[in-house]
């Protein structure tokens, strides 16, 4: 058996193609974080009601898109729901549906289980020094539990970063793709996904880092024993 | 005698199924201490808890100030009913603080900033004279020198203290006391007492829901004996800790075999 031959010399040639990946990636990350942060605190804040006409469709979006893996959502916005409306749908918005939604979802649990975690007694020693109910929320509630949220948080949006992989099913031109795209053009897979694999934990290390440096820095401004 | 500053007249409250209160009458004079005691499950915190309702009462009158609370809807076992908008509720709990068992602190926020919050949040003052304000009012519970600190610093006594400081920052009226010794420990309740002791002396109109016999029966004006939501016994502290008349009360009593006089 002829002996495997490290090709990593050709690797850099093919950086722009990594790059432009990686910006895709980027790009879809961004907007996937940003809709699940908005679309999560409200869908929470729905979830939290009471009132059933809030609490009920806030229920039934985040068990559908929590309980159904991300891959088949995506390949259902791209391929299926087309069908359901009519027109087609551009594989990036796909993957945006796709992915999004399910990290709003979770993102949503994030942020109802953060209100949750406040004691009744907040609620209470706030009311009763004569504060109505959103005054206790923003001035009692929110401050302490978007704390407590902020390292789940931090966690649901990395997986959400390694969760666009999952788009480069339906052609999105991201990091994946590129990679894909390469792999096959010069016959060297493991080279070629073994450079992607590098990018991704380059890009999203960072970020790990970052949350560790979250939690350290909430846990010391907490100071509470609740 | 003055006007009643706190006036109940049959109080009633249901929790689901369960009749807690069954029709309680209770008249606070200003200036007076008042103490509730009674087995756990008896009704008192909720008697308590729905003076400042904190609960809704189900049936029953309640007048502060001479005002009635809410609009009458209806009776209920011969009482009135009412109903109550949040709003007025607001500005009744601005004049009825209350302190709970567990101190409930904010614990984002500095001691200081704690007894400052409803001054500004609620009553709209400025931040520097409320600062202000929360300053006599620690100095008051004699923990000026930890304005700065935040809650989880301090001992259960300490953090109980600042909860009254915090509820005097409101200048309430009427005070409510809901068992804010019960979950110190032994060695951290004289301080708290000592507070409302303190508090009392000052001409704070109180109600307190306690087990501290000792504390009931040296400061308060009248003590209540509530069994199975209704007051069984009603009195001074001498007729009703030491001379009680009624079996329950007796029985009750007998509870606290390390309570002398």
């Amino acid at each position: 058996m002829p002996e495997f031959q490290w090709r990593w010399g050709e690797m850099p040639q093919y950086w722009r193609s990594f790059a432009e990946g990686l910006l895709v990636t980027a790009e879809l990350s961004a907007i996937i974080i940003a809709g699940a942060l908005l679309g999560g605190v409200v869908i929470g804040a729905m979830r939290y009601s009471k009132r059933r006409i809030f609490n009920w469709p806030a229920t039934c979006f985040i068990e559908v898109f929590r309980n159904t893996p991300i891959l088949v959502q995506v390949v259902w916005f791209f391929y299926a729901f087309p069908v359901l409306v009519g027109g087609q749908l551009e594989p990036f918005l796909a993957a945006v549906f796709g992915i999004g939604l399910n990290i709003t979802a979770y993102s949503a649990e994030i942020f109802r289980g953060g209100i949750q975690s406040i004691e009744r007694g907040q609620w209470e020693a706030g009311r009763a020094i004569g504060m109505g109910y959103f005054q206790v929320m923003r001035r009692i509630v929110l401050p302490v539990a978007v704390r407590r949220m902020i390292p789940a948080f931090a966690n649901r949006m990395i997986e959400a970063v390694k969760a666009t992989s999952l788009a480069s099913t339906i052609a999105v031109a991201d990091l994946m793709w590129q990679g894909e795209q390469l792999a096959n053009a010069i016959y060297r897979p493991f080279e070629v996904y073994t450079a992607v694999a590098v990018i991704y934990f380059l890009a999203i290390y960072p970020l790990v880092l970052c949350t560790y440096g979250l939690e350290r820095r909430f846990r010391i401004d907490e100071e509470v024993k609740l | 005698m003055s006007e009643p500053i706190l006036r109940v007249n049959g109080l009633h409250k249901y929790f689901g199924d369960h009749h807690v209160l069954q029709g309680v009458d209770l008249e606070v004079r200003r200036g007076e201490m008042i103490c509730m005691i009674g087995s756990s499950g008896s009704g008192k915190s909720t008697f308590l808890r729905c003076l400042n309702f904190m609960e809704y009462p189900s049936a029953g009158r309640i007048e502060l100030q001479g005002r009635i609370i809410g609009k009458k809807s209806g009776t209920l076992h011969g009482a009135p009913t009412f109903s109550y908008q949040e709003r007025e509720l607001v500005q009744v709990r601005t004049h009825v603080g209350m302190v709970f068992q567990q101190f409930n602190l904010f614990p984002h926020m500095t001691v200081v900033e704690n007894v400052m919050e409803g001054p500004v949040t609620v009553l709209g003052i400025g931040k520097e004279a409320a600062a202000e304000r929360a300053k006599e009012n620690l100095d008051k519970v004699g923990l000026l020198e930890k304005a700065d600190q935040y809650p989880s610093r301090l001992s259960g006594g300490q953090q109980q203290r600042v909860a009254i400081a915090r509820a005097l920052a409101m200048k309430p009226d009427v005070m409510l006391f809901d068992e804010v010794t019960s979950s110190l420990d032994p060695e951290l309740v004289g301080e708290v007492l000592n507070a409302m002791r303190d508090l009392s002396a000052e001409g704070m109109t109180m109600i307190v829901v306690t087990h501290e016999l000792g504390f009931a029966y040296h400061l308060a004006r009248q003590v209540l004996f509530l069994h199975d939501g209704v007051i069984h016994e009603q009195g001074t502290p001498d007729e009703v800790l030491k001379h009680p008349q009624q079996e329950r009360t007796k029985g009750f009593l007998a509870g606290f075999t390390d309570f002398y006089f």
